[in-house]
């Protein structure tokens, strides 16, 4: 489902080059649970950023879901993070004075077609993760844990292969992470493909498989141990 | 619905940042307020125009005595038109009627005790139909009245009311620089003259009494208005006289005029000309106001977008395409000088009546209205697109971890 292949990125910063990745080989298949773990300033968030399609890679290919990401433009990229990637943030990423369901039919928004019944299903989604009760509040009003349920009802509601978590759990006390990893538990368990992103172990041992990020290349456990 | 959210959204953006949306609306409000104040007022002047040329007639030829430029009425000391000029007028083809006018401006009138000024005419039974334009009450005068030099005189309805406030004037005398007159008559009401006078101020008397008696003007008369059977050949008609008076006055080649001769074209030219400098200096600043709103828009929309990075980056992460971000982003500019464009009719209306309660003319129509909503989008737009696209052009990733 998803294949990175020698994958290279790099900033410039005046004279200065900085590479990040230095040739990320990672394959996940279709309905796994792979987390990636390291230390912070290792090019987890750049990883993600690439995997999310947000960011182009200096060197290499990658591939998802069969398809040529390099090859593709701007609009098509967008489309692929709207039909294809639900993200899940460190920061939520709620809008500030929109409702719960309002946040979580925004992805619908720029889907090619707005389904009709969007709203039912942005309600089921948020009884899913326990906010049935939640509907109509606003962020402000609402608690971090229940912050992050909304923005995972949000990952979920465009019916995305791929969920993509940067750090979910990073923000939260460890009932509120507690919460969240089992909402994690239970979509892969509904066949859902999850890359979590993390640099707690207790988050990892959740996953199938991790791999771990360090020095811009990725090592599998076997490999670190 | 799709375009019910992206509204919700573009709405609650505008409601979340009141200062931002108040300055915005303050901008465009006054702009708009400027175009509609000015459009009705140019309008309202328009439309007065418009009625004082058609109050010249269009099937009139005014010939005045004395050369030179168009300016007042000519008066019996300046008069040079003979009998002769008169009766050949008469004689070209197409010309109805030729009827000659003497006058003198502001003659002292009294009445018991109450004084005034108006511009007194002597006049023959044709001015009716040369002017379309008889007594409202009482009666005219009559070729009789002209032959017997009769003191009788019509007054218009401004004049009626100088002399006698409420009071019947007819069967009342008044007196003419001294000379005593028997009101037998009211004028219709008829406005302003083009260029600007009262022709409601007037006093009508035969016009052998005026040459006479009263004008020391027997041979010449001032002015004559010749009335055409079609005024789409006016003009035409007005070369010929201008051929017959030269050659009556025995003006050589290189000799002026020594007399006028206006056509309602004449007059409809030269008043125009005058209303235009001015018109073109209101339209400049009714343009110039609302973009000074767009300029006002441009920024606040800058703010916008540097204060809502992070938004924007979600919103591509989530699947925004560039162009809908340019189009969320034109929506709220368009939304808030839509919204502003409103409120400014609003008060443009408000400052209208206010200035037509001060006796300005206005003229109210959908014109301006339609204006102001086409410039608030064309505002919204022109302005907005700018902070758009730079909106769209932010790196997504960047602007998400702001």
């Amino acid at each position: 489902m998803i294949e990175l292949r020698d994958i290279t990125k790099s900033f410039h910063n005046g004279p200065t080059t900085t590479e990040v990745l230095k040739g990320i080989n990672l394959c996940v298949e279709k309905g796994e649970f792979v987390a990636v773990m390291g230390s912070s300033g290792n090019g987890k968030t750049t990883l993600m950023n690439i995997l999310g399609c947000m960011l182009r890679a200096s060197g290499g290919s990658y591939r998802l879901d069969g398809a040529d990401i390099e090859s593709l433009d701007d609009d098509q990229l967008s489309a692929i993070r709207n039909k294809k990637i639900g993200f899940v943030f460190q920061a939520f990423n709620l809008l500030e004075g929109t409702s719960a369901l309002d946040n979580v039919l925004l992805p619908l928004v720029y889907a090619e077609h707005y389904p009709d019944d969007a709203e039912e299903r942005a309600t089921g989604l948020l009884q899913s993760v326990g906010l049935g009760d939640r509907v109509h509040h606003k962020p402000s009003e609402l608690s971090g844990g229940q912050l992050q349920r909304v923005a995972i009802a949000r990952a979920l509601v465009n019916e995305p292969a791929i969920i993509l978590a940067d750090e979910p759990t990073g923000n939260l006390d460890t009932a509120s992470s507690e919460e969240v990893m089992n909402i994690f538990k239970r979509l892969h368990a509904e066949g859902k493909t999850i890359i979590l992103i993390t640099h707690d172990p207790d988050d990892a041992a959740r996953a199938e498989r991790t791999v771990f990020l360090r020095d811009g290349k990725i090592f599998h456990r076997e490999e670190v141990q | 619905m799709k375009t019910t959210l992206m509204i919700k959204v573009a709405a609650g953006a505008i409601g979340r940042q009141k200062m931002r949306t108040f300055l915005v609306e303050l901008a465009m409000m006054a702009g708009i307020a400027t175009l509609t104040v000015i459009v009705a007022l140019t309008q309202g002047a328009d439309k007065q125009i418009t009625k004082r040329i058609r109050n010249f007639g269009p099937d009139a030829i005014m010939v005045h005595s004395g050369g030179g430029k168009v300016r007042g009425p000519s008066t019996a000391a300046e008069a040079n038109l003979s009998k002769k000029d008169i009766s050949d007028i008469r004689n070209i083809p197409g010309v109805l009627l030729a009827t000659p006018i003497q006058t003198e401006l502001d003659m002292p009138l009294k009445h018991g005790s109450k004084f005034s000024t108006a511009w007194v005419m002597g006049v023959e039974p044709a001015w009716q139909r040369a002017w379309h334009r008889g007594a409202r009450k009482g009666t005219f005068i009559s070729a009789a009245d002209n032959e017997q030099l009769s003191k009788v005189c019509l007054i218009g309805t401004t004049t009626a009311a100088d002399l006698f406030g409420g009071d019947d004037p007819v069967g009342s005398s008044i007196l003419i620089n001294n000379v005593s007159f028997k009101v037998i008559g009211i004028l219709e009401k008829r406005g302003q003259s083009p260029v600007g006078t009262d022709f409601d101020n007037l006093v009508l008397i035969p016009y052998t009494t005026a040459s006479r008696r009263l004008m020391n003007q027997p041979r010449y008369a001032a002015m004559v208005r010749v009335i055409v059977s079609d005024p789409a050949r006016a003009h035409h008609i007005a070369a010929e006289i201008k051929g017959v008076l030269r050659e009556n006055h025995h003006l050589a080649a290189t000799e002026e005029d020594d007399f006028r001769i206006s056509t309602a074209a004449h007059v409809a030219r030269m008043v125009r000309m005058s209303a235009k400098t001015m018109g073109t200096f209101l339209w400049l600043v009714a343009v110039i106001a609302p973009l000074v709103g767009g300029i006002v828009l441009m920024n606040i929309m800058l703010m916008a977008v540097a204060a809502r990075k992070r938004e924007i980056g979600l919103r591509r992460a989530l699947g925004a395409r560039k162009g809908d971000i340019v189009m969320q982003f034109l929506s709220e500019s368009i939304m808030l000088t839509v919204i502003g464009g409103f409120l400014g009719i609003g008060a443009g209306v408000g400052i209208a009546f206010y200035i037509h309660h001060l006796g300005k003319p206005i003229s109210l129509g959908w014109q301006p209205f339609a204006a102001a909503f086409v410039f608030c989008i064309l505002i919204g737009l022109l302005f907005g697109v700018y902070p758009a696209r730079k909106a769209a052009n932010l790196d997504p990733v960047q602007a998400l971890n702001q």
